[in-house]
Parts: structure tokens; sequence; C-alpha cells
């Protein structure tokens, strides 16, 4: 037995290239399961979940709201946690999985706040209120444009690199306030429907589908994660001889 | 489970908050398909400038050998 621990899978997890050749594989099989359950969640949704007795149809529209908001702020501690580990262990990867969180997490960031604002009309009389919760999820958009602004802000990419993590753990403090916003100040904005601690205060025939779409979120991110990564590390690794060759293979050179 | 809709037109409508549910579901969709066509774009368009860099240096290589 040897005395010291294997650490190799962690340089492995490192290598950009190891990563770029594992996601490729697994891409096709990840995106196949997505459309699935994606597919399945919003047709469950939206033509066969019972309509809520107090708000009507304009309900159906938390299937794309609850998700979005979940894989909004779940994103939000990867990019943090990628940023953490860039910073600590110098991994390269890590800097290039927390840019391609950025604008994954903005997006559904916007997400969550446009399908609110869209059923707050029907529901609450308006588009928009400042309470709470709608305004930390405001806050959390902004952080994750301000990371993304900042790697394009200094010439250096390593500068960039290290400025991108400091704002996003600077950032994370929002986020327990934005969990528990709807429990410390008096909100407009409902109490959490899915909770760890107890069972859903939701009927089993509106929250099956709600979880089937979460799923397809998560995998959606996965999804859209793997492809911005990839992105990046083709374009910061272009002097490598890995990318060269595959570059002259699809071009047919 | 059954379907809460008899017709598409009952569907689209949905007792009035149709607008509401449909452009929620509108613009996820063009948000998520961009998500994932910009990537896409990005990786092909690294490939090519690493490609044409190649085969610039090729070319240039090719003609300093001609002046010789």
């Amino acid at each position: 037995m040897s005395s010291k621990t294997d650490w190799t899978w962690f340089h492995r997890l490192g290598s950009p290239r190891w990563f770029y050749e594992t996601t490729g594989r697994w891409l096709p099989w990840l995106g196949l399961l997505t459309l699935l359950l994606l597919g399945t969640g919003l047709v469950w949704g939206l033509g066969f979940a019972p309509q809520d007795a107090k708000q009507g149809n304009s309900f159906r529209i938390i299937y794309i709201h609850v998700p979005a908001s979940f894989l909004a702020l779940a994103g939000y501690y990867l990019m943090a946690i990628a940023g953490a580990v860039g910073l600590i262990w110098r991994m390269k990867l890590s800097f290039m999985v927390m840019k391609a969180a950025a604008p994954i997490g903005a997006a559904l960031t916007f997400l969550a706040l446009f399908t609110g604002a869209v059923w707050g009309k029907p529901t609450w009389g308006t588009y928009w209120v400042w309470d709470a919760r709608v305004t930390s999820m405001l806050i959390l958009l902004f952080l994750y444009l301000g990371v993304l602004a900042l790697q394009y802000a200094f010439h250096s990419q390593e500068a960039g690199n290290k400025a991108s993590a400091i704002l996003a753990l600077v950032g994370t403090v929002n986020i327990p306030i934005i969990y528990k916003s709807v429990d410390w100040w008096y909100t407009l904005h409902q109490p959490a429907t899915i909770k760890f601690t107890s069972a859903p205060s939701m009927h089993p025939d509106m929250f099956q589908p709600l979880l089937v779409m979460i799923l397809g979120f998560y995998c959606f991110y996965a999804v859209a994660l793997f492809l911005h990564t990839r992105a990046e590390i083709l374009r910061r690794e272009r002097k490598s001889s890995w990318v060269r060759e595959l570059a002259i293979k699809e071009a047919g050179l | 489970m059954k379907m809460q809709f008899d017709n598409f037109q009952q569907l689209w409508d949905m007792a009035g908050h149709g607008p509401f549910v449909w452009t929620s579901v509108l613009v996820s969709l063009v948000m998520m398909i961009w998500l994932i066509v910009r990537p896409l774009a990005d990786r092909k368009a690294a490939l090519q400038d690493v490609a044409r860099d190649i085969a610039r240096t090729a070319q240039a290589k090719e003609n300093l050998k001609g002046d010789s």
C-alpha cells in the first residue's frame, strides 16, 4: 500500500485537455437527457398540471421561474468556488470554469427576474416591486455582470482572473440574503415552496412536473457550462500542440 | 392526470393568462438557445483562427524557400 495519497486525479482534473476530451464524450448524452427532461416537464407543467385555485393559469410560469432561480443561485456558488480553487491552487482550468459560469448565471438570473415580473402582473398587479427578494436577485444579476466585466477590464488574463474571483467570493454574502429575504423581511414574494426540511407546500400533481423541470435545468446548466468552458479552453490554449492538431483535423488541412 | 385544455385555442388563451405564460416560455427558450449556440460558434471560430494561423505560417515558410 502506498503511503502517499494519490493526487493524480486532482491534477488530471486540472488539465484543460482532459476536460475538453471528457466533456466531449459526455455532451451528446447529456444534451439528449436535457431535451427529454425539459420537453417532458414543459408539456406536463403547461398542459397537464391542474391550475392553481387562486392564481389560475399564470402559476404555470413557476415551471420556468423556480428552476431558473435555483440554478441562478447554485451557479453562483459554483462560480465562487471555481474562483477560490483558482486563487488557492492556481488552477488554470478553474478560472476558465469561473468565466464560463458568469454569462450563464447572468442569463438565468435575468430569466428568473423576467418570468417573475411577467407573473407579477396578473398576480400582484404590477411588473416590479422593490421587494427584498426581487432586489437581492437584481444585485445577483449585477454581481454576475461584474465578474464578467472584470474579465475584460485588464490587459493581463491573470489580473482579470484574480479580480473576478475576488468579486465572486465577496458576492457570496448576497446568496444567504436571497434565500432568507422572504423570512427576514415582510415581502410580497411568497416563501419557499420546496424545502429540504419538510414536504413541499404543493400538491404532488403540480410538484412532480416542477421536479422534472428542475432536473432538466440542472442538466441544461451542465451542458451550457461545458460548452462555454470548452470554447474558453480552445481560446486560451491555442498555442498548445493538441489544439493545433485539433484545428488541423477540423479544417481538413 | 388529464389534459387541462380541450383544444389549442384554450391552451393558447389559458383563460386570459396565455400572453403572460407564453411570453415567459418564449423568452426563456430564446435565452436558453442562445446559451447553447453562442459557445458552439465561439468554439468553431477559435479552431478556425488556429487553422488560419497554421496555414499562414506554412505559406510564409514556403515563400522563404522560394526566395533563397
